[in-house]
């Protein structure tokens, strides 16, 4: 515990920086415009962005990527309880509840306690990454080939059966992520894969323009501008603040929220999104008076809000003690990483105290900063939802341009990007979800790379896998997981996956 | 026999995975005890079609594909084309031309905005970028023949 205080010290020490300090606040303010906006969510945002931060050392740039990141989780909640757009998947639910309570005139208690509950979440999630993070770590420092394929197997098992499309859905777009990141040449044999003598495609696709492409692009062409309303009510600041009542009312699903939200944020899957649905669903089922939900019921905004947060903050244990992305955002993050010379993983603690912990730390500090920016200037921040969306799309496309182009000033990465643009429109129509595709093209190289190493290990058997003890607890909860998923499918039942899946087709709906 | 959106996208995924067995032949399998540069694409190449052919096959639980909706396709298609353009000339124009071009021509075509404003906005929009990653962030934006 004492080592933890003394890192943690350190941390602070470099989070309190001004220069550090900066970079945090430009996150937290970009999220938080990142969240409103409907057509851009955090993946994009920082996907369009990290070219900016090739200027900058790997502690600035990672603070403010990731202020991006959960600051897109505060304002995702504003347009969701203001306008019933969820500016970010994660704030689907809130829009019930939250524009509810907004049609009641309470639009401003509305957003505050999601604000407070954002907050507390937040710093729970950070205090139990401080916590679990350099541990998992140091356990993992015992992982060789075979444990790192039993892991990534795992978490493409995991996100299969967490999404909301089906399991053999989610599993098709995984494989065709890691089949898009075979292209290149083999780092093992020297081969040129799929490269149609595009020296370009040598290295292989990157996640920037295929992220930028799928999630940013491929969204705006699905989007006509006749489709966006913009009816937005505006609180006074003398509304902001809830009842006493409502602080009561508020108090436990944002400590439930916390706890769940940060459980499932640390599970592969699109964990925020998860966390708020099943938050709702805990809230609704521990409630008194269950009825009220749908209807303006404060418990309905203070549990998902605090939820999506704590499993933001969550998804960084895995990120930052394994080196695994648990999902497209963090998978993101891990190539700025990468580009800035510091590989996530077990070493890192050890390796880069300095940006790990002034990771951390910053965080604690980025928490403070989101609950005073959203609750003063939220009115502020409503005046830029008035901008009407026709002007603000071709100003998202210049920048996916720019911020494609800029990564290796190649303009076939924004030939890509056009292309998983239409991509992502097409398999969107068809009712694919286009984040495991992401997450198979970042763990592709991992995955082959640990595949092939444990084969050659082996000489040749795949029993390796089973004879060592972590690889084959891993295997283990694979093949639970797809025995739960087929249990499912053949009693055609419906859980809270196809739950979720409703809500978020009305949400798009409306 | 009504077609459905899951025969559809079945039958492409698989079709797909057949051209990938196809343009990569020519690449080394190897063996389990030192696998090829061809073992990762083939393998994932087969799961893919293994999935997609479970789609194919359960499709007709699935949604009519003439039901799917395209009313969208037009502003689609023409966002393509208009960024495609600025791709093909970002290169030789520049930053700066290419950029206003791209927004005012979505402004114009894409939404049928009046030229004026359109014009307005996109140079100020563009020069503004030029600024915030040419200048602030000291980016190096693209030149192009005409130095800016």
């Amino acid at each position: 515990m004492e080592t933890i205080l003394n890192s943690l010290a350190l941390g602070f020490s470099v989070a309190l920086r001004p220069d550090i300090l900066w970079f945090a606040f430009i996150g937290c303010l970009v999220g938080t415009l990142v969240g409103m906006l409907p057509g851009i969510g955090p993946l994009a945002g920082i996907s369009i962005l990290l070219p900016l931060t090739f200027g900058l050392d790997a502690t600035k740039a990672i603070v403010m990527l990731a202020g991006i990141y959960y600051g897109s989780q505060y304002g995702g909640s504003t347009t969701s309880i203001l306008m019933r757009i969820p500016g970010e998947a994660s704030s689907v639910m809130t829009c019930i509840d939250g524009h509810a309570m907004a049609k009641k005139g309470r639009a401003g208690a509305a957003l505050c306690i999601a604000a407070v509950g954002s907050f507390v979440a937040g710093t729970f999630g950070i205090v139990m990454l401080t916590l679990i993070a350099p541990p998992l770590a140091t356990f993992a420092l015992r992982f060789g080939p075979p444990e790192y394929t039993a892991l990534l197997v795992l978490g493409l098992i995991f996100l299969a059966y967490m999404s909301t499309t089906s399991l053999i859905r989610t599993l098709l777009m995984a494989a065709i992520g890691l089949l898009l990141g075979t292209i290149g040449i083999d780092v093992m044999t020297g081969h040129f894969r799929f490269s149609f003598g595009i020296a370009e495609l040598g290295d292989g696709i990157g996640i920037v323009p295929v992220a930028v492409g799928l999630f940013g692009l491929g969204e705006l062409l699905a989007t006509p501008s006749r489709q966006v309303a913009a009816d937005i009510m505006r609180p006074k600041l003398r509304e902001l603040l809830p009842t006493r009542e409502e602080w009561r009312q508020s108090t436990a699903p944002i400590a439930r929220g916390s706890v769940l939200g940060f459980m499932i944020g640390i599970i592969p899957g699109s964990a925020h999104i998860i966390a708020s649905f099943m938050s709702y669903a805990v809230e609704r089922k521990v409630s008194k008076t269950p009825e009220e939900f749908g209807k303006g019921a404060v418990a309905g905004v203070a549990g998902p809000e605090s939820a999506n947060n704590s499993a933001s903050t969550g998804a960084f244990v895995p990120m930052l003690a394994l080196g695994i992305p648990t999902g497209p955002v963090t998978a993101v993050l891990i190539a700025a990483l990468l580009i800035h010379g510091v590989p996530p993983g077990p070493t890192l603690v050890n390796d880069h105290p300095n940006v790990f912990w002034g990771f951390v730390a910053s965080m604690y500090v980025g928490n403070l900063m989101l609950l005073l920016l959203n609750l003063p200037l939220v009115g502020l921040f409503v005046n830029l939802l008035r901008i009407p969306y026709a002007y603000l799309y071709p100003l998202i496309i210049m920048f996916c341009v720019i911020g494609v182009y800029e990564v290796n000033h190649s303009i076939v990465d924004v030939w890509i990007m056009l292309i998983m643009g239409v991509v992502g429109y097409c398999i969107k129509k068809f009712g694919f979800d286009p984040a495991p595709l992401v997450l198979g093209l970042v763990i592709a190289p991992i995955f082959e790379m640990s595949l092939r190493q444990s084969l050659i290990m082996s000489d040749g058997t795949w029993l390796i896998f089973l004879q060592r003890p972590i690889a084959a607890i891993l295997l283990a909860i694979c093949l639970l997981m797809l025995a739960l998923a087929v249990m499912s499918y053949l009693s055609q039942r419906r859980d809270w996956r196809a739950k979720l899946a409703e809500a978020e087709a009305a949400s798009e709906k409306n | 026999m009504t077609i459905r959106a899951d025969h559809v996208a079945g039958g492409a995924l698989i079709a797909f995975g057949v051209l990938v067995f196809a343009i990569s032949a020519d690449l080394p399998f190897g063996t389990v005890s030192a696998p090829g540069a061809g073992m990762m694409p083939k393998l994932t190449a087969g799961l893919m079609m293994l999935f997609a052919a479970i789609i194919f096959i359960t499709g007709k639980q699935s949604a009519p594909a003439s039901s799917i909706d395209w009313s969208d396709r037009g502003h689609a298609l023409l966002l393509v084309v208009i960024t495609a353009i600025a791709t093909v000339i970002y290169t030789t124009l520049g930053f700066i031309i290419t950029m206003t071009l791209l927004v005012f021509s979505l402004l114009v075509v894409v939404e049928r905005k009046k030229i004026l404003p359109a014009a307005t906005y996109a140079v100020g929009l563009t020069l503004f970028a030029y600024w915030l990653f040419g200048m602030a962030l000291k980016a190096p934006l693209e030149r192009g023949l005409l130095w800016f």
